[in-house]
């Protein structure tokens, strides 16, 4: 890193934690302190959903998932439009009309207190797990592409994050939010830009294309339904849908956004927003990766992106052979894509694609890894090794900004559900509001070294870190159908929730555990199983009743 | 007025902008189809 870049990088952190902490100055009440004293305008809200949603992990992982495999990853949010009407329609005014504010409290006005703690105890379970993942993942990737210490690059996050955090609640992350939006925003743009004019001379945005196009990069759409894979457009509209319905709709960090709203308006408006952005915004992402990919057509690449399984490859006997072997099929692609002979540029891309695999099984082997997968390096490793002075330190602060974002929003709303949800519920009922605004402080402070503590620990779990992450997504589905019950069954009691939502959470582990289904249709089978269940039990007891 | 019935600033009605933005997604699922046919080849 240059000067320049660790200028532009501090001065993107410091003006974003500055601004958060003088938007949200004088949070007096647990009302402004949780929900910004529901006065939050509909654009702030808006890239706040954005900015909490995008984490540094899907920044890093989609442009090196595109590289990889293509655009076609875009299509995990063609739902998200639908779930933001539906959500819009059906979740905001209710939410609004009834002055909660959690998801959960909520539910005890529909149902019971039991259903509530139930529904609190999943998102504290499934986002706790999360958030020192959210936390360590970034830094791990940072260390190992810049050498930074990663005790250091999660101090400094953590510790920067709890602060405006615990500082201003939910005002401060709102609003940090807004600025780390922007940053991400021009990071996006100055990265397409700029590896579209690192190309070289001759090669044009058609050639490019053509390129990309002939590898199966720009493989943005998929029609062909099949139940296993999760990136076409059905499982997409359907699947994605669900996934959008269930995180929007019942997780706190991303309920309590919009709770903070003036009127339903501006938080139907900031959904809506979302509704519309996500999609181009995903997509430019993914394009970049696409056009990294092409620009490694032209510059040879490393073997392997991940840095330390380079270094224990360059140690093994048949090395010399394999990056010899290497070379010549990198060459023969270079040329074929110079002469733009697509079929002959196939052939060589298969052969690369050969080599790459045996090196990463190799690497794999001698990491003691079993096979590494170095996607989530390649975007990294592009920015430090061929981006201009100043432009990374942007791009690094993009990366930062989508970090710091995520684990606000989840310190934020885990604090709030254990003070709202648990603490004020269930242990002190009847404090003066300074004291509920006291506990809520400390809880952040809680939360926020819980963070820490987790995302240090997490280092050294090397793959579980992401079988941990995926178990979080176990629980979206039970959440939704427990909230679809909530709204469109009245007939449907807090017995007949509460025991869907646990035979709901038993067959989406059971169907995970068994079967090789998608991911994204477990959150449909869970909701399915609750809304299905709950009115069968409800539907069993009032026959029961009538007996009697 | 009750704020849960507030017109929208624009469009008339929510469902008008909720249907404009299922339009806008079926454009867009258009748009990347013929992305798609155009230069995955």
């Amino acid at each position: 890193m240059r000067p320049l870049d660790w200028g532009v990088l501090a001065a993107s952190l410091a003006g974003i934690v500055f601004y958060g902490l003088w938007r949200s100055r004088g949070s007096r009440t647990t009302s402004q302190y949780l929900l910004a004293g529901r006065t939050m305008p509909w654009y702030a809200m808006a890239l706040s959903i954005m900015a909490t949603q995008a984490s540094a992990i899907t920044f890093i992982s989609t442009t090196g998932q595109s590289y990889a495999d293509g655009m076609r990853f875009v299509q995990m949010y063609l739902g998200l439009p639908l779930a933001m009407i539906l959500i819009s329609a059906f979740a905001v005014p209710r939410f609004h009309a009834s002055g909660v504010y959690t998801a959960y409290e909520y539910l005890e006005k529909r149902f019971d207190a039991k259903t509530r703690a139930l529904a609190g105890a999943i998102f504290l379970l499934s986002r706790g797990l999360a958030v020192g993942v959210s936390l360590s993942a970034p830094a791990v990737v940072l260390t190992v592409i810049l050498g930074w210490s990663s005790v250091w690059t999660t101090l400094i996050m953590g510790i920067l994050v709890a602060a405006y955090t615990v500082s201003g609640g939910i005002a401060a992350v709102t609003w940090t939010e807004f600025l780390q939006m922007m940053v991400m925003t021009a990071g996006i743009i100055a990265a397409l830009f700029t590896v579209v004019f690192l190309l070289p001379d001759g090669v044009g945005l058609p050639e490019a294309l053509a390129v990309a196009g002939a590898a199966g990069k720009l493989n943005a759409t998929v029609w062909r339904f099949d139940f296993n894979d999760q990136y076409n457009v059905w499982s997409g509209l359907i699947g994605g849908m669900f996934l959008a319905l269930a995180y929007f709709g019942c997780d706190q960090s991303q309920v309590q956004r919009y709770l903070t709203g003036r009127s339903v308006a501006q938080s139907r408006l900031g959904l809506l927003f979302n509704g519309v952005a996500k999609i181009p915004m995903q997509f430019f992402i993914l394009f970049t990766g696409a056009m990294v990919f092409v620009f490694y057509v032209y510059t040879q690449p490393p073997l392997v992106f991940h840095p330390e399984a380079m270094r224990a490859l360059e140690q093994q006997a048949v090395y010399g052979q394999l990056s010899q072997e290497y070379g010549r099929a990198f060459q023969a692609r270079r040329d074929a894509a110079v002469r733009l002979d697509l079929d002959g540029f196939r052939r060589a891309q298969a052969e690369v694609d050969e080599v790459r695999s045996r090196a990463l099984a190799l690497a794999g082997k001698a990491t003691g890894q079993g096979r590494v997968n170095d996607t989530n390096y390649v975007f990294l490793w592009f920015v430090v090794h061929q981006i201009p002075a100043g432009v990374v330190g942007l791009i690094l602060a993009a990366i930062f900004s989508a970090a710091m974002s995520t684990i606000s929003a989840e310190i934020n709303s885990l604090a709030t559900v254990s003070m709202v949800d648990i603490y004020r519920r269930f242990i002190r009922r009847d404090a003066e509001d300074r004291h509920y605004l006291a506990a809520s402080r400390w809880l952040t402070v809680f939360w926020g070294a819980y963070a820490i503590a987790t995302a240090l620990y997490a280092q050294n779990l090397g793959s579980l870190v992401e079988a941990v992450n995926r178990l979080g997504s176990l629980f979206y589905g039970t959440l939704l159908g427990v909230f679809v019950l909530a709204f469109f069954f009245p007939r449907t009691g807090g017995t007949a929730a509460f025991f869907g939502m646990i035979l709901g959470e038993a067959v989406v582990f059971a169907v995970w555990h068994f079967t090789g289904l998608a991911f994204l249709w477990l959150n449909a089978v869970g909701c399915l199983v609750v809304v299905i269940s709950g009115n069968a039990i409800a539907w069993a007891r009032r026959g029961a009743q009538v007996r009697a | 007025m009750n704020p849960h019935d507030e017109r929208p600033p624009f469009g008339g009605s929510w469902g008008r902008i909720y249907a404009g933005l299922a339009v806008y997604l079926i454009a867009l699922i258009a748009l990347f189809t013929w992305f798609t046919r155009s230069w995955n080849r």
